[in-house]
């Protein structure tokens, strides 16, 4: 076990440093290169001097690149040029509402997408099953930024319900307003959820049912509520914790978009607001850290998937 | 066997048999005509402002309203259609040319060449599209070519790891083993005799990514770092209708609804090819073919 996790480490790794080595460099690029992001590109050669001072821009590519890593690895990203506080701080600032409003999204996909899964599973083929698979088309190909608007416009606009933007309200310390305000968001982000679990748990569970364990189970009289919450749904979970690994980008991406939909104060809201006022450190900082997260969390889903698995290989 | 007009032409015949994807692809070819004619059937331009009808709603006149600039939002969105195919088109077209090459030349010959191809390709990958995509723009500028290419660039990973996958199972096909054995050239037997052989799940991604490079562009717009305006595109009109939901609830309303029906028609058309192609050549056992959503 302890060797199939370096080996995937050591897949992971290279690829990780590549991703960090172009994020750093991507302030090369930016037209006057790192000075003229920090500064702008019409600063005196005094400012321009004090700055190319300042980040060390007159060592080695390999050396600047090298103290960067090192200082990210020890948290320090550098200070935002729009209100010089530290990146790491304002980054951490953010991260508890964006796990509230994941964590809350992905309650929402379970509660609607579980039971999708098993009755379209039980039924192939009825019109039951074809209507939950019309759900699970149209929760994967809506877009989620219109999604959020349609629910803006019903329960803010006409039904005057809930509040049209979104705040941050921590769940421990306010859970009635945390969960009034977390409503819209996490639903337009679970309805991808749903999609996903409806359509996948779907195609694995039907793939179960006919194994013969599920013969036997049925044959010695086990009623049909045990065979598959039981036997079915464990199993049925295995080759699905795949697809979680495959959905995460989309997660992600869906949870940035949703962000800004709701104006809701996020990671994703950060990086957005840090890119249309060019803050490169913050723009760096942000993405290396979902970088990070992103690698973690694909790492997290392969040792899950070997650990629940005993067939797999990992000597 | 090579991919002739004929196996085509029955591949297209057995999709549009089936009813869902006969009404998808009627849906994309309704639009990209009326994208294309838009000059011709439509009376106004996308880009002249009437401040005087701005934010009017639906009547005789603006059949979907006005917009904050008094332009009619029916046409905004013909228009956008033309802005949403060519970033398809252009993104396909980037991620294929890149990609494909570069999964043929990682599968033919294997070694540190596979290695070394793929790892670059997985550093795309380590970041969900639209951040990658983001990323490219904040150090490229805004602008439709900046969209277009950081959007080609996010298609690379699944043209690559497609054509790698064909490239391998075919290596070992006794036709491609024959051409081998006859002295043909690593090129010969990569683009005259695999690359003709694995057209059908190139295809697919080709459709299923459209898909993805339509949404993505529209994501970029609405977040306000995608094509910027006045071009007439579905994100940056959701964006702007936005902030008038209130003044305007029609607003948002028509640019989402066509940018759905295109996302779920394209969707449909693909799965419905992936099933019809896979069941003349035999299932790959792979899974369902699946591009990012946001």
């Amino acid at each position: 076990m302890t060797g199939y996790i370096l080996r995937r480490l050591a897949q992971l790794l290279p690829v990780t440093l590549l991703a960090s080595l172009a994020i750093w460099a991507m302030i090369y690029a930016v037209p006057g290169g790192p000075v003229g992001a920090m500064v702008g590109e019409n600063a005196t050669p005094e400012q321009i001097q004090a700055v190319t001072e300042r980040l060390g821009l007159d060592r080695p590519v390999l050396v600047q690149y090298g103290a960067w890593l090192g200082k990210a690895l020890q948290g320090d990203l550098g200070l935002s040029l729009q209100n010089r506080q530290p990146v790491m701080e304002l980054i951490l600032e953010r991260v508890p509402a964006t796990v509230q409003l994941g964590i809350a999204a992905i309650l929402i996909g379970l509660l609607i997408g579980v039971p999708i899964a098993i009755l379209s599973a039980l039924h192939p083929g009825s019109r039951l099953d074809r209507a939950l698979s019309a759900w699970s088309a149209l929760a994967l190909g809506i877009p989620t930024f219109w999604l959020g608007i349609l629910l803006i416009l019903l329960f803010a606009v006409e039904l005057r319900w809930l509040p049209s933007a979104s705040t941050y309200v921590s769940i421990f310390e306010s859970p009635g307003r945390a969960i009034m305000s977390l409503l819209m968001p996490a639903f337009t982000l679970g309805v991808y959820v749903s999609g996903i679990f409806a359509r996948f748990l779907r195609a694995s569970l039907i793939g179960e049912l006919h194994a013969d364990y599920v013969r036997t189970a049925r044959a010695k009289g086990l009623p049909e509520r045990d065979v598959v919450g039981r036997h079915v749904l464990r199993n049925a979970l295995l080759p699905f914790i795949t697809i979680v690994g495959l959905m995460l980008a989309s997660f992600i991406g869906g949870a940035l978009v949703t962000e800004a939909v709701f104006t809701y104060p996020g990671l994703g809201r950060l990086l957005i607001q840090a890119i249309s006022t060019r803050d490169y450190p913050l723009i760096q900082g942000a993405i290396l850290f979902i970088l990070v997260i992103y690698v973690v969390i694909n790492l997290l889903v392969d040792v899950a998937y070997a650990w629940v698995d005993p067939r797999i290989e990992y000597g | 066997m090579s991919a002739s007009q004929r196996p085509a032409l029955v591949a297209a015949r057995r999709v549009l048999a089936r009813k869902g994807a006969f009404m998808a692809a009627s849906f994309l070819a309704l639009m990209a005509i009326v994208a294309f004619l838009a000059p011709w059937i439509l009376p106004g331009d996308p880009l002249t402002q009437n401040l005087r009808h701005a934010l009017e709603p639906p009547s005789a006149a603006f059949w979907f309203g006005a917009d904050e600039l008094g332009r009619d939002i029916l046409t905004r969105v013909v228009y956008g259609a033309r802005t949403s195919l060519v970033t398809a088109m252009g993104a396909v077209t980037i991620a294929g040319l890149i990609g494909v090459p570069i999964g043929l030349v990682a599968g033919f010959y294997g070694g540190w060449r596979d290695a070394v191809l793929m790892r670059l390709v997985d550093v795309i990958l380590a970041l969900p599209g639209i951040l990658f995509a983001m990323a490219l723009i904040a150090v490229i500028g805004r602008s439709q070519l900046a969209a277009l290419v950081a959007v080609g660039i996010t298609g690379i990973p699944s043209f690559a790891r497609i054509t790698r996958a064909q490239v391998l199972s075919l290596r070992r096909r006794d036709f491609v083993i024959a051409v081998d054995a006859l002295g043909g050239s690593a090129s010969h037997l990569m683009f005259k005799t695999i690359l003709p052989n694995s057209w059908s799940p190139i295809l697919v991604q080709v459709v299923i990514l459209a898909a993805v490079a339509i949404l993505l562009e529209a994501a970029l717009a609405f977040l306000g770092v995608g094509i910027p305006p006045p071009t007439p595109s579905w994100g940056e009109m959701l964006r702007t209708g936005k902030s008038y939901l209130y003044e305007a609830p029609y607003y948002a309303v028509l640019p989402g609804l066509v940018l759905t029906l295109t996302i779920l028609s394209l969707d449909t058309l693909g799965r419905t090819l992936a099933t019809v192609l896979e069941h003349r050549q035999g299932s790959t056992g792979e899974p369902e073919p699946e591009g990012q959503r946001l």
